[in-house]
């Protein structure tokens, strides 16, 4: 970082430098965000979709500008990758992510602002400027899409610097639903539950819970949306039950703890069937060497 | 006290709130963005700014009197009766934050002029002790270092040590550069809200009766944003947490029931508190108040400084 071209006597520029060095030493595996090298007052960041939402697994990249007043004066967001629910390079209405310019405070810092952000993503626009309402499905294409390239904008440089927090984002970020987390799902590593996303979990829990759902069907798009599914035919018991979910899209959405919990199930019911042919093996084991004259010294050691 | 005040910025808060809302084909008003209604509010700002600089000049109190001239009687009452106590003002910017300037500059040029060494320590301690507070209260620590660290260096500027203190007319100098002046007053918010978080339960009640949020929500919406007005519990908080008395003299147009003008004012004494521990010493002596050598103007809406005949 070319820090000497920058006056540190300029307060601005010294609270600036502070915030990089903030955000370098305590990375965060939701977000990550740093200046261009030809201008400290001009950041890139990306934020990963919030968990048990539709932009889960989604990487959505943004440009921060901060005002020659910062922190006296808020810094102004913008998204560049397609989302469903920011439009792209317009300012995003900060009246609706409570940093409203009247209520900014020096207090605050690119960290909380994306970390509102983010907050942000899953609650409705109630047709705030900047702000879109696509419906869920489409939002989980996007979110699949949003990994695949990061977007193209600006110079070079700022392109490489986008292209660097892209691939950062890519280790720190689960894929929504793609195959290669379908190991990562057995190994039971913290994680594994948000690895097959949304629309497995969907299709296990509205089963034995129909009636939490509202009787409405979900769209048939969820699997046209995501060509991958069938990827994850390993873990997932009957692909073709999403046609036969019943979810409310809103009601989904509320409610994605609940759906948490299955690769565990099926880890369960894994165990249980080594454990039965362990002892299948044992009994028969037992059988034969009890056949052959053994049996005597088997029974007393067990 | 502010009443009136705060329920016209709120009822414009509210507006701007709706604006962002809003659909555009129903409202040009919604073609108001943030961006809009930051550069409005600069222009205002900038409107202000050439009325009257952040800190202004020393004026006697004639020409307090001289506002007056064709209007409330009892105001030219008690501007008579307050030159027996005082002799000049000092007018501040009337930019929400004309509490925390007036109180700056009055400290400041206080310990300029005293050179009161022992005074620098004492406050020296307390921000010590306010730093500690605002870490426990979980602020990162670098979006209030620059603040500290910039009030601390005009403290140690207006005392002469082994470099001379900086002239008057440095300090009038700097508490007009905003650069200082603004980080200076963000400091005095920080130290408040810090305080009143700190002591909720004793400042809750006093929230409760003057805007009916709660702690959080008052000292994130009426303490720490720039340019929000500042109240007795703003004034509490401060004087508590530096351990500075402040005297608020009042000229409005009250009057007692004969009619005879007196000037009120309420002296904010601090409580007694070690800085080194947290408790705060409530029987200890409060009986000798000592007298503020901070006194403010309060007309409602607006703090100046006073400066008491010698």
């Amino acid at each position: 970082m070319a820090e000497d071209k920058y006056n540190r006597k300029n307060p601005a520029v010294k609270r600036i430098l502070q915030e990089v060095k903030e955000m370098q030493s305590n990375p965060s595996d939701d977000f990550m965000s740093l200046p261009l090298e030809e201008n400290i007052f001009e950041w890139q960041f990306a934020i990963r979709g919030p968990r048990d939402s539709e932009f889960e697994g989604g990487i959505y990249h943004g440009r921060i500008q901060l005002p020659a007043e910062y922190p006296f004066k808020p810094p102004s967001f913008m998204l560049l990758t397609p989302n469903g629910r920011f439009e792209t390079q317009t300012k995003i209405c900060l009246s609706i992510s409570n940093h409203h310019p009247e209520h900014w405070q020096p207090s605050w810092s690119v960290r909380t602002a994306l970390v509102a952000l983010i907050a942000f993503m899953p609650t409705s626009p109630n047709g705030a400027l900047g702000s879109l309402d696509y419906p869920k499905d489409e939002r989980r294409a996007l979110a699949t899409k949003s990994r695949n390239t990061a977007p193209t904008f600006g110079s070079s440089e700022r392109q490489k610097l986008i292209d660097e927090i892209h691939e950062y984002m890519l280790t720190k970020a689960l894929p929504t639903s793609q195959g290669e987390q379908s190991s990562e799902a057995n190994t039971g590593s913290e994680e594994s539950p948000q690895g097959p996303q949304t629309d497995i979990e969907t299709t296990t829990e509205a089963i034995p819970t129909p009636a939490e759902d509202d009787g409405i069907v979900e769209e048939e798009e969820d699997e046209e949306a995501l060509p991958n599914l069938t990827e994850n035919g390993g873990i997932i018991e009957e692909p073709n039950e999403t046609h036969t979910v019943l979810a409310n899209a809103q009601q989904v959405l509320r409610k994605p703890e609940s759906r948490v919990a299955k690769p565990t199930d099926d880890r369960l019911f894994t165990w249980a069937i080594y454990g039965l042919t362990f002892a299948i093996i044992l009994l028969l084991l037992k059988k034969f060497l009890k056949a052959n004259g053994y049996g005597a010294v088997f029974m007393n050691e067990s | 006290m502010q009443s009136e005040d705060e329920q016209v910025v709120d009822s414009s808060k509210a507006e701007t709130t709706k604006t962002c809302t809003q659909t555009p084909e129903v409202d040009d008003w919604a073609n108001f963005r943030d961006d809009d209604i930051m550069q409005q509010q600069s222009a205002i700002q900038a409107v202000e700014a050439d009325k009257i600089p952040f800190v202004g000049d020393k004026e006697p109190l004639s020409s307090l009197a001289a506002e007056y001239k064709s209007g409330n009687p009892i105001i030219l009452e008690k501007i008579k009766v307050l030159t027996e106590q005082y002799a000049a003002v000092r007018r501040t910017r009337g930019d929400g934050n004309c509490f925390f300037r007036s109180f700056m500059f009055a400290y400041l040029e206080h310990i300029l002029e005293s050179q009161d060494r022992a005074e620098v320590d004492r406050i020296t301690a307390s921000v010590e002790y306010c730093r500690k507070t605002l870490l426990s209260l979980g602020y990162a620590e670098f979006t209030f270092e620059d603040f500290f660290a910039l009030f601390l260096e005009q403290l140690e500027s207006v005392l002469s040590g082994p470099e001379a203190s900086i002239s008057h007319e440095e300090l009038v100098e700097r508490s007009r550069d905003q650069s200082v002046s603004d980080y200076v007053v963000m400091f005095f918010r920080f130290i408040t809200s810090g305080e009143i978080r700190n002591r909720s339960e004793f400042y809750e009640p006093f929230i409760q009766g003057l805007t009916n949020t709660s702690v959080e929500q008052f000292c994130k919406s009426s303490v720490e944003p720039m340019g929000e007005e500042s109240d007795h519990v703003h004034i509490t908080a401060i004087s508590d947490a530096l351990g500075v008395a402040i005297r608020i003299v009042y000229l409005d147009r009250s009057c007692d029931d004969k009619g005879s003008v007196t000037v009120n004012h309420h002296d904010f004494s601090p409580v007694a508190r070690d800085p080194t521990n947290a408790n705060i010493n409530n029987n200890s002596n409060n009986s000798q108040p000592i007298k503020p050598f901070i006194n403010l103007l309060y007309r409602p809406g607006h703090y100046d400084i006073l400066y008491p005949n010698n």
